[in-house]
């Protein structure tokens, strides 16, 4: 299946910034900010997944979360369907949660343990008043049948599932007001391999039933190139590389994407035939609270120049799609 | 020929549950060679962290019992060992090292004082010489400013920094055996390439064999010479790793390996990837296992035989306990 690029995008985000307060270094200190999303700019096309890959740390979270305001946005416009979610009141932007739904990564920790799982999926379409109470009980019944639950799980306890049964269940609350954008934060990290293919599968069967729109986090490269049209490659807080997915994973341009695609997945490294990782990058990312005025990749990367250091490279057209780099691969 | 560092054999280990007693390892039969690296890869409740702890010495006594076979380390039956003897072996013989490194620290002490605790534990050293092989140790493991770091608390290092300092206490004493139980899943994947290539490096220099658990094929592509590979509390496949990721025989094996969705080569056009293998269902609680394979409800190939009867480990160019070895898996 093939999903052709469309000029309208679902979600418009322009400017993204998310800043946390840290309080004051002592009484008469400087506040400080930790500048986790610094002027992010990504476009999401209907029935498209748009994946946001980094590290611990990079933002990728955080900038999803504040595109769908959970998390308050320091700066930045987000359209959403001819919307600016950024200037509705709060009660408007209750309406509008129909349309954006979240799946977690951790199916243990989001599900109300002392709720049955059959309310749990109803939940959404209670607190938006969709339909009927007759009406709502059989879409709960659509929806478990949608991902492969049975109907008379719906009585149970989220305990009594195991991981991936869980994961179902999140999918099956998600889905239930019809959104149009799914945030998917992690969905399959928690889950061992074979259940996250169960997953995987299901998530993309659903997309192509109901024309879904995807923001999909995740670390894993592999899973990412399964799922995912277009990507982001995040580091510290900005986008350093954005392209659709044959061109990111044909021909990365940006080092830290080289540095991510040399350590995802592989079976083909083997140490019988004496494999060794290319290019490894040393020490871990730089704080956040302590930007180096450059690249925020210098310190690690193995192609920096004194340019680097000195001077914050944009985000620039590549032709193919877009990097930030001075000296691209 | 080459005499195992470690040989398991026929280990059996029971737990007490409200379910009653179930086995949670069964017929677990291994050797570790000396300076080689053996994975045992399996899902979440196969048995390889109990596998892990049961080298250790470390099964937990309730709830957990050995109740049979042997483990022996170099001539010693370590199942039998007294508890003092036992404690003589952990950490200088045998050292383990977790997956969260966060936990397996104590927060209270600095790094430097916690492997000092192991070096003065085991060797006949004062704490002044204990302290100059802890700043050693760090810079072996790659901590840049050993001296300054080794008086750093668990929380002021980063993650990829605390299992380094984690891999330094290992190794303080030259173990022969190093068991890494998942340690690099809690890991950035940068960092985990950086604490693959360090236990590389010690292997290389210290000669150590390393058992390594993981649930990742990519780790046991990448670090392992042997792998077994663990079902239900069983082995069911054992082999090279070559052997395992080209030659799989099981038709859970394959399926673990044809689930992973690894970097596929891109065609360049905008087509999606096919669908992922997959492997219907789940790990079946261990108080219902039944008689026959542990495998047979997930599994396309089985019959009547297969749920009656449970197939013990043949040889069939590398050991499987299948009934259908090598027998195409249809989608």
């Amino acid at each position: 299946m093939s999903t052709p690029p469309v000029n309208d995008p679902l979600m418009r985000v322009r400017g993204l910034s998310v800043d946390f307060p840290l309080g004051r270094g002592g009484l008469f200190g400087k506040p400080q900010m930790l500048r986790a999303v610094r002027g992010v700019d990504f476009d999401l096309a209907p029935g498209r997944t748009l994946g946001l890959v980094g590290e611990s740390g990079s933002g990728k979270t955080t900038t999803a979360m504040a595109a769908i305001r959970l998390a308050p946005a320091s700066g930045g416009q987000v359209m959403f369907d001819g919307t600016d979610l950024m200037g509705l009141s709060p009660g408007q932007m209750r309406q509008h949660r129909r349309h954006l739904q979240v799946i977690f990564q951790d199916p243990y920790s989001s599900l109300n343990p002392r709720d049955r799982v059959g309310a749990i999926v109803r939940e959404p379409l209670d607190l938006m008043n969709v339909g009927d109470p007759a009406g709502r009980a059989a879409r709960v019944e659509e929806l478990f049948a949608l991902v492969g639950l049975r109907r008379d799980q719906m009585a149970l306890f989220p305990h009594q599932f195991s991981g991936g049964q869980r994961q179902r269940i999140s999918i099956a609350r998600a889905l239930a007001t019809n959104p149009r954008l799914i945030v998917c934060d992690e969905p399959v990290s928690a889950l061992d391999v074979a259940i996250q293919a169960q997953i995987l599968n299901l998530l993309r069967r659903l997309q192509g039933e109901f024309g879904l729109s995807y923001l999909f986090i995740s670390h894993d490269l592999g899973v990412v190139q399964f799922i995912c049209d277009d990507i982001a490659v995040m580091y510290l807080g900005e986008i350093v590389e954005l392209a659709d997915r044959p061109t990111l994973f044909s021909r990365p341009r940006h080092p830290y994407t080289s540095v991510l695609l040399e350590a995802a997945p592989s079976l083909a490294r083997r140490k019988s035939q004496g494999y060794r990782r290319q290019g490894i990058v040393k020490g871990d990312p730089p704080s956040p609270l302590n930007l180096p005025p450059g690249c925020a990749f210098a310190s690690r990367c193995p192609q920096a120049q004194a340019r680097c250091r000195a001077e914050k490279p944009e985000l620039q057209d590549t032709g193919a799609g877009k990097v930030a780099c001075h000296f691209p691969l | 020929m080459t005499e195992p560092l470690m040989s398991l054999r026929d280990l059996r280990v029971e737990f007490d549950t409200r379910h009653g007693r179930v086995t949670a390892l069964s017929g677990i039969s291994l050797d570790v060679m000396p300076g080689e690296t053996l994975g045992i890869v399996g899902e979440s409740g196969c048995g390889k962290s109990i596998t892990a702890l049961a080298m250790m010495g470390l099964v937990p006594n309730p709830p957990g019992h050995v109740t049979g076979g042997s483990i022996t380390f170099q001539g010693e039956d370590i199942t039998r060992a007294r508890p003092g003897r036992l404690r003589r072996l952990r950490g200088r013989d045998i050292a383990m090292i977790f997956q969260e490194p966060m936990t397996s620290l104590n927060p209270v002490f600095t790094v430097g004082d916690q492997i000092a605790e192991a070096i003065l534990l085991h060797q006949d050293v004062s704490r002044a010489q204990a302290d100059k092989q802890v700043v050693d140790l760090l810079a072996t493991v790659g901590i840049p400013e050993p001296a300054r770091r080794a008086k750093a608390y668990p929380h002021e290092l980063s993650g990829g920094m605390r299992q380094r300092v984690m891999i330094a206490m290992a190794i303080s004493c030259r173990p022969k055996l190093l068991i890494a139980d998942e340690p690099t899943t809690a890991l950035d994947v940068t960092v985990q390439a950086q604490i693959f290539d360090l236990m590389r490096d010690i292997q290389r220099e210290f000669g150590v064999a390393i058992v390594l658990i993981t649930h990742d094929m990519g780790a046991i592509a990448e670090m392992t010479d042997r792998v077994a590979v663990m079902y239900a509390g069983r082995i069911i496949e054992q082999g090279t790793s070559d052997q395992i990721l080209d030659n799989p025989l099981h038709p859970y094996t394959r399926g673990l390996i044809g689930c992973i969705p690894v970097l596929g080569r891109e065609a360049g056009d905008s087509a999606r990837l096919p669908p992922l293998a997959e492997i219907p269902g789940i790990v079946p609680p261990l108080h219902l296992l039944g008689e026959g394979c542990a495998f047979a409800e997930r599994c396309t190939l089985a019959d009547d035989h297969c749920r009656a009867v449970r197939p013990a480990l043949q040889e069939k160019g590398h050991p499987v306990a299948c009934h259908h070895a090598g027998k195409a898996v249809p989608a």
